[in-house]
């Protein structure tokens, strides 16, 4: 038959064409297998030598979702806010902060994008003023007469750089760390997906991501200040924990609360106490009372010292906090170079970092008029180290000491050399899923699939003989077709995309049953066979179109909607759908045709 | 096989029973709705969420009871498939190793020599679980616009798109209502959140897929028996689509009862959601969709 030529060629492409985008899928697990069953030795030999090939199959491979190989999906936000005020600059004034602080919940609690959130705000409560008192740039063309709108798309734009520069820079810390294959998007306007496979060290990995790199160099607070400080914060807690005696539902101890968590007695005059690693998050929260922020006088911070000065003898790790000037002398910016070495003495890396010339120049003006007090070098809100200045350093140099490790000196010479965050990101999602439970996963999906297969194909038989044996074909090449369809669409693998594939084994029949439910009809009308084939076809044809449609609909909608697993699901439904359509409608139709017309065999629908 | 080869059941009847037992099963919903209100998942609520594997099987009370101790706060402390496996959930706000640690902590100290390993974390921060929700709510709401506009359009008839849409509803209603009611009791998590939606959406999908099937049948017989009475033409279409119904149903129901039994922990939700939908997606294609179509008709002429 003609016609049948066609669709013949039609299957045959589509099949080859599967088949062909599955080829490195394939190829890959019986290269993984191989290596596997290699003795130890050879294996490294083998894959160095078929390095490039092997790598090669695994891009072109069917790739799996996290849930199913185990790694590590973080999604991070930029801190708009922080951002909107860094912009002004010292243009910044409580006027801007408050709109900014307002545009922040607004934006929030409406879903709506937080820079028009924040140019509304400041029209509504200032009609006659202008943004553009707060943000210039002579690069973008906004100057003081620019309208709020102007202004408006300046910060969108700035935004966007940030998130791209964001991502460039947590790109190369990632490529640094070493994960093969790691994956960066952006989400939304302000977020940023990382997906990273087989990361096992997440603490590491956090670190990594979140570090603005804000390198800071600060001078310490004046020793009579910092012990009035830790002691007017003492006697408070002194004072609540008298009162408290009476309030029989606070503590009934009556001892002071911070004491029961903090030393005061820091090791030198410009600590404010140490305290064991479990409590510094007490502490922090006792700190935070307003009241005792009242004690700590404007011009100093207190802060954590980045790693254990001391190590208690229960092996506690002791970390004190430190109270440093709140004015930046220095800023990291001006590092050009940074490297790992080691102290000769004691052999702990240290991380060596070289100046450019203007901060060189900055360097020696203020090693040189400090000289004889200690200098903080900062690192994201932690002190890593208060040196004292010896003497005036002009070649700027300087160098971070007190690090833990040399992973983690390396760590922070790969976090300084990326650059700095343009601001801050905050981590607002983090799923890790470990190797074997991914393992466990993938052979659950396999099994459900494989008996999902076996059962409905058995099913299919019994109810509609020799019609339901031609639908389970159709059935097998649906699910190459869908695989195919994946690979082809680059798409990855997950959980529910496998629940995907084994809800589709169950409706892509479907479509047969439709067709052959009305061939049935057609028979009992007293049609000939050929005739009520003709007419199973093409009557069941709308409600088949229909039918899948509107599925067709809710995968788009279920893909717009969600993120990672939840799309994987969409896709494999949506392709599911498309295949087996094909193959229900025309697969079938082609061997039922050849068997009843051509060989002039008679064919059961049951 | 055949089933139901020329069946004869009058649906329109049974519409009656039909009313009273969706009213139950609805009403149940609602209720339990309201006095438990929506279970949701950390995807909606936020939190931390861990899951340990044992090297022994070990006691949730105890387990709970020790954690209680560290982390300062009663966290949720559930069996995770194997009597190895635990899933915890805090909604501690201190840092995520931190509170990693604490657990791991507390194990070493009150189980020794029963290891645990993370197998697998959850971090889900509030506003980004706010988000998820708000897009989980607009999705559904998207989906069954799209669903009414769809069938609008291709059976030109808007009782046809209100009675598939409220057949929608109605499956959801009552998936939502066993997971809220049962939730607590049921030896899986029953939680709302990301996968449940992906299941809410995959019953609309399933249910309407039925749904149109036999509209399909009722607009093709409505121009075949022009002088069939309206009640007794739709009564044939739904027995004329009958034997396909529940034969999809069967082989849909094969494979989703599969995966709930061999999916693995992850997906026992997900596919018991699922199982629910499909079961209650078919009674509704034959029960409520078409029933609506009539009762909107009848209110329609007698409006008129």
């Amino acid at each position: 038959m003609q016609g049948n030529g066609t669709k013949i060629g039609f299957i045959v492409a589509f099949l080859a064409i599967s088949v062909w985008y599955l080829w490195p899928t394939m190829a890959n697990m019986l290269e993984q297998n191989y290596i596997e069953g290699l003795p130890e030795a050879e294996r490294v030999e083998y894959k160095d030598e078929n390095a490039q090939r092997l790598q090669n199959l695994r891009q072109n491979s069917l790739s799996l979702g996290l849930d199913l190989q185990g790694g590590m999906h973080v999604t991070m936000e930029l801190g708009t806010a922080k951002l909107m005020s860094e912009l002004a600059g010292q243009d910044a004034d409580s006027t801007l902060n408050k709109v900014i602080d307002a545009a922040k919940e607004q934006s929030l609690q409406n879903d709506t994008d937080f820079i028009d959130e924040m140019v509304q705000i400041f029209e509504q409560r200032y009609p006659d003023g202008r943004l553009s008192r707060y943000y210039r740039s002579e690069t973008e063309n906004i100057t003081r007469r620019s309208s709020n709108q102007e202004i408006a798309s300046y910060l969108k734009k700035q935004r966007d750089s940030a998130v791209d520069r964001a991502m460039d820079i947590i790109r190369s810390r990632v490529d640094r760390y070493g994960v093969t294959e790691p994956a960066i998007f952006k989400q939304g306007n302000s977020r940023v997906v990382v997906e990273l496979p087989g990361v096992a060290n997440k603490e590491r990995v956090r670190g990594l991501l979140k570090g603005t790199a804000r390198l800071e160099f600060r001078l310490v607070g004046q020793p009579d200040q910092i012990q009035s400080t830790r002691e007017s914060i003492v006697s408070y807690y002194n004072q609540q924990a008298q009162s408290d005696t009476t309030d029989t539902v606070q503590q009934s101890s009556g001892q002071n609360p911070l004491l029961e968590v903090l030393n005061p007695r820091g090791r030198n005059p410009y600590s404010i106490g140490y305290a064991t690693a479990r409590d510094t998050g007490r502490v922090n929260e006792l700190l935070q009372d307003p009241k005792v922020q009242e004690f700590v006088p404007r011009n100093i911070e207190l802060m954590w010292g980045a790693t254990p000065f001391q190590t208690a003898e229960n092996g506690q790790e002791l970390y004190e906090i430190i109270a440093v000037r709140s004015e930046v002398e220095m800023t990291g910016d001006v590092i050009s170079e940074a490297s790992v070495n080691f102290r000769r003495e004691t052999n702990q890396p240290r991380v060596s970092m070289n100046m450019n010339a203007e901060g060189a120049r900055r360097w020696a003006r203020i090693t040189g008029a400090n000289i004889g007090k200690p200098i903080a070098i900062v690192l994201d809100g932690y002190v890593y180290s208060y040196p004292n200045v010896e003497t005036k350093i002009s070649d700027g140099r300087s160098s971070i000491s007190g690090l833990g490790s040399v992973t983690e000196a390396q760590d922070l010479v790969n976090i300084l050399l990326s650059g700095a965050l343009p601001a801050p990101l905050e981590i607002i999602e983090e799923r890790t899923v470990g190797a074997t439970l991914g393992q466990e996963s993938i052979q659950a999906g396999f099994y459900s699939t494989l008996i999902g297969l076996v059962i409905v194909a058995m099913f299919m038989i019994a109810y509609y003989h020799s019609g339901g044996a031609i639908a389970d074909l159709a059935l097998l090449l649906n699910i190459i077709f869908i695989l195919g369809i994946l690979a082809a669409f680059k798409a990855t693998l997950t959980l529910p995309g496998i629940a995907g594939i084994v809800l589709t084994i169950g409706m892509a029949v479907d479509a047969n049953v439709l067709i052959f439910d009305r061939i049935r009809e057609e028979r009992r009308t007293g049609k000939t066979l050929n005739a009520a084939i003709d007419g199973g076809y093409s009557n069941a044809m709308s409600a088949i179109m229909d039918a899948n449609i509107t599925t067709f609909f809710v995968g788009i909608i279920l893909y717009s909607f969600g993120v990672g697993p939840i799309k994987g699901f969409a896709v494999t439904l949506m392709a599911g759908i498309v295949a087996s359509l094909f193959s229900a409608i025309v697969i079938t139709r082609v061997v039922v045709d050849y068997l009843t017309r051509e060989k002039s065999k008679d064919i059961s629908f049951g | 096989m055949r089933w139901f080869e020329t069946p004869d059941f009058n649906f329109i009847k049974a519409h009656k029973i039909g009313y009273v037992i969706s009213g139950i099963l609805l009403l149940a919903a609602i209720i339990g709705i309201f006095t438990k209100g929506l279970q949701y998942g950390i995807d909606f609520k936020g939190g931390k969420e861990f899951t340990l594997e044992f090297d022994e099987p070990i006691e949730v009370v105890e387990l709970r009871s020790a954690l209680t101790e560290s982390l300062g706060s009663t966290p949720v402390v559930k069996r995770f498939g194997s009597p190895r496996d635990i899933l915890i959930r805090t909604d501690d706000e201190r840092d995520i190793t931190t509170v990693q640690n604490a657990i791991l902590g507390a194990v070493e100290q009150s189980f020794e020599g029963n290891q645990a390993n993370v197998i697998k974390t959850d971090i889900v921060g509030a506003r980004f679980a706010e988000d998820l929700k708000r897009g989980a709510l607009n999705a559904i709401i998207f989906a069954l616009i799209v669903i009414f506009i769809y069938i609008f359009i291709r059976f030109k008839n808007w009782t046809f798109s209100a009675g598939a849409v409220a057949a929608l509803f109605h499956d959801v209603l009552i998936v939502v209502g066993v997971f809220t009611i049962f939730g607590e009791i049921a030896p899986f998590s029953m939680q709302i959140d990301q996968s449940i939606i992906a299941a809410f959406l995959t019953i609309v999908g399933y249910s309407l897929n039925d749904t149109v099937v036999v509209f399909d049948r009722i607009r093709e017989n409505s121009l075949l028996y022009k002088t069939m009475d309206y009640d007794e033409m739709i009564n044939k279409s739904l027995n004329d689509t009958l034997s396909r119904t529940v034969i999809t149903s069967v082989t849909t129901l094969f494979v989703v009862t599969v995966l709930f039994i061999f999916g693995g922990e992850v997906l026992k939700g997900f596919s018991f959601a699922l199982m629910l939908g499909v079961i209650i997606g078919t009674y509704s294609s034959l029960f409520v969709a078409s029933a609506m179509v009539v009762e909107l008709r009848r209110w329609r002429k007698e409006a008129s």
